[in-house]
């Protein structure tokens, strides 16, 4: 299973991963612009989310919609530990990853149970009842929401008024954190487990995979590092309410740069972020002031064109051409 | 892959450039930027939003006989006559993409203040972007009386926020109670959503203060398939007045399942929004005859100052429609706004913060029916008195306060 091709295979992905993060850690001494660079932030950050969702619904084959619960999870546990009890968001974004993996594994034990639509219907109704619980939660903000005072600069509190690079910095980080974390399930016990419950969860039990339990660990992964990035995203706007990080709107967001850079694959989030945030912004920024709805076209047009010439994503497609290349 | 990425980041950046290039603006003009939902589900607001704004440059930017601030002359004369240009920014209704292009527009087209954005939750990200810049908001449209309690030093609103509001509606309430009428028990039905949430808030406290019981309070998800069982608690609740808050859709929803089962409430005063549109009552306005909306406007005010009509109907040739409660304050905050760069005589946004902090227009040079501008310590403007309009033979008539009433309050209502 581990031949010599293979391990060089996985080492030169790495130190790709390893030269890319370097490349783009090194992009803000050229984009001076604040507005390219909050762009870039939040193309590393649904590179990070995309390749969390990626985990559960790429490689264990459980598709979820739902991820905007654990994403508003870590935003509120953020803010509210801060706001309420001065708990620094540092703490509070682990604190918010720890209790979004426990609610994912709650979740996730009932509904492991649902196969194909019925789990993904479940995520989506889980997560709308996870969006009306907090629009009337008086003490969290119900509709209201919470912000965060802004009071200068300090990394302790990590925000800072003007500057960018710390935003730009963390989130590249946990970009690579994410990628890193898939990179070496994709090869552990965890990774082929998944895998194969994703192929066929009848025949991967009875060659003695604990499919039960490979589901609720990748939930609890992919859930933890989706609710990082939820208190990083709280941090960054240091405004939130419910509609504005738990609408199912942010699921699909989560889900569409993997769908679109090719589901499963180790660099289809980041390929697919990399192509649709940026798209998005610039598009809605320069052609969405008039009305005419122009971005939105664009974007629907990208989609369409995805699903029609490269159903695989763009990463999928090539990879598998050379499987069955080799195959021949 | 790593072209991969790269090729992208470098085509945005080139397109990004490129289109940025594009705006640059003639060196004589003043460039401020407006923030508002351009696209999504309350895109509308922004496309009327944008309309209002114009309207207001028109009048700022050429010689007319207006009796409006700036109206008589073309351009900013502080300025030695320039012009003011007005760059638009769609937010979605989303908070961070709101702060985003806050942030595009002081960096990239370096405006010179920033006006908007109706959603209270994105003019809570943008006001605080203005802050760390250093650029002033003016908030036309957003009524949560939270956003000036926030200690910003950039933030500046003209018009009223839900208290006011609902204090004009409990001071009409109290009115007729003084005339003899039974007004004792509320019923509020208001969606879940920041507006209606305060919305709520604010009335139900005003209730307690003032003597009201609220037999019903009703919240419900904001655009609901279905109002049927939220009806029946207000049918079974029949209280003297229903207090909804509701967008659109949700009031023509509310509308026709009330007449679906037979509720006929004794009066309605709602809180503007759906209420103030012409679309509701196109679809439900047989049903309303009587209903009492507050609005920040009120177009009765054309026949004791005849420039609001003139004002009214340059809107109207551009929009095709009259101006309502939210246009009207958006135009205004526009005309405040270019009031206060040209007594500051410059773009620097510390000037022109001074300028509005000094602002002193009065209600008669204004369209609204307000007694003046003035902005207290938080930014907030208290002299501008809502109105409150009823629904009377298929048109508006202001009924309150009555140095602005044109008719009685018909009462309870027809509907």
């Amino acid at each position: 299973m581990a031949g010599s091709s293979h391990d060089s295979a996985r080492r030169n992905n790495l130190i790709l991963a390893i030269c890319v993060a370097a490349a783009v850690a090194c992009l803000p001494l050229v984009v001076k612009d604040v507005y390219i660079q909050n762009m870039l932030v939040l193309t590393l950050m649904y590179a990070a989310l995309s390749q969390s969702w990626n985990i559960l619904s790429g490689y264990c084959g459980q598709i979820s919609l739902g991820h905007a619960l654990y994403f508003g999870l870590g935003a509120y546990a953020t803010l509210l530990l801060f706001t309420k009890f001065g708990v620094l968001p540092w703490f509070g974004m682990i604190a918010g990853g720890v209790i979004a993996a426990a609610v994912a594994a709650a979740v996730g034990y009932p509904c492991f149970r649902l196969k194909g639509h019925y789990f993904v219907i479940a995520t989506i109704v889980i997560a709308e009842a996870g969006l009306l619980l907090m629009l009337n939660w008086d003490w969290a903000g119900a509709a209201m929401g919470i912000e965060v005072p802004v009071r200068g600069d300090s990394w302790a509190k990590f925000q800072f008024a003007r500057s960018k690079l710390p935003y730009f910095y963390f989130a590249l980080g946990l970009a690579l954190v994410a990628w890193i974390v898939t990179w070496k399930i994709e090869d552990s016990r965890w990774g082929y487990w998944w895998r194969a419950v994703k192929d066929n969860a009848e025949a991967a039990e009875s060659l003695g995979v604990v499919v039960f339990r490979s589901k609720m660990a990748a939930a609890a992964v992919s859930a933890f590092l989706t609710a990082v990035g939820g208190g990083f995203y709280a941090q960054f706007v240091s405004y939130i309410d419910p509609e504005s990080v738990m609408s199912f709107q942010f699921s699909l967001l989560m889900a569409l740069p993997a769908v679109l850079g090719g589901i499963g694959t180790l660099w289809g989030p980041a390929v697919g972020a990399a192509i649709l945030i940026p798209i998005t912004e610039v598009t809605r920024s320069y052609a969405g002031g008039t009305g005419k709805g122009f971005d939105l076209i664009v974007y629907g047009l990208l989609v369409m064109g995805i699903a029609l010439g490269r159903p695989e994503g763009i990463v999928g497609a090539p990879l598998r051409a050379r499987k069955r290349a080799k195959a021949a | 892959m790593k072209l991969n990425r790269r090729e992208a980041l470098a085509g945005a950046a080139a397109l990004a450039a490129s289109l940025g290039a594009s705006g640059a603006y003639a060196a004589d003009e003043i460039v401020v930027g407006a923030v508002f939902p351009m696209s999504g589900s309350t895109a509308q607001t922004g496309v009327d939003a944008r309309n209002a704004i114009e309207t207001a440059l028109a009048i700022v930017n050429a010689k007319t006989d207006l009796d409006l601030p700036l109206a008589k002359d073309a351009g900013l004369t502080g300025l030695g006559g320039n012009k003011i240009k007005v760059v638009y920014a769609d937010h979605q209704g989303d908070p961070q993409k709101g702060r985003a292009e806050a942030e595009r527009l002081i960096t990239q087209d370096k405006v010179t203040a920033i006006i908007g954005c109706y959603h209270s939750s994105v003019s809570a990200t943008v006001s605080q972007t203005c802050e760390r810049y250093a650029v002033p908001f003016m908030c036309a449209d957003s009524s949560s009386p939270s956003l000036n309690k926030r200690g910003l030093k950039f933030f500046f609103r003209a018009s009223a926020h839900d208290e006011m509001f609902s204090a004009a509606m409990f001071d009409l309430m109290d009115m007729l109670r003084k005339q003899g009428q039974k007004i004792e028990t509320l019923a509020l039905f208001h969606e879940d959503t920041i507006f209606g949430t305060d919305s709520a808030n604010v009335q139900t406290k005003l209730a307690a203060a003032r003597g009201y019981k609220i037999v019903a309070d009703v919240k419900y998800r904001a655009n609901s398939p279905s109002l049927t069982s939220e009806v029946q608690q207000l049918k079974s609740g029949n209280a003297d007045v229903l207090m909804p808050s509701s967008y659109t859709t949700d009031g023509i929803l509310l509308v026709r399942t009330m007449a679906e089962l037979g509720y006929k409430p004794k009066a309605i005063i709602a809180q503007a929004a759906g209420f103030s549109e012409k679309a509701l009552y196109d679809a439900v306005g047989d049903h309303l005859e009587g209903a009492i909306t507050r609005g920040s406007f009120s177009l009765d005010l054309a026949t004791k100052r005849p420039m609001v009509g003139k004002v009214n109907d340059l809107f109207k040739k551009t929009a095709g429609k009259d101006l309502n409660d939210n246009t009207s304050r958006e135009f205004t905050a526009m005309i405040t706004l270019a009031d206060a760069i040209n007594r500051a005589a410059s773009t620097d946004g510390e000037k022109i913060r001074a300028a509005l902090a000094a602002t002193d227009i009065s209600g008669d040079k204004t369209i609204m029916p307000w007694k003046r501008i003035k902005f207290d310590e938080t930014g907030q403007n208290n002299d501008c008195d809502p109105v409150l309009l009823q629904y009377v033979g298929k048109k508006f008539v202001t009924i309150f306060p009555e140095s602005g009433a044109i008719a009685k309050p018909l009462w309870p209502m027809k509907g």
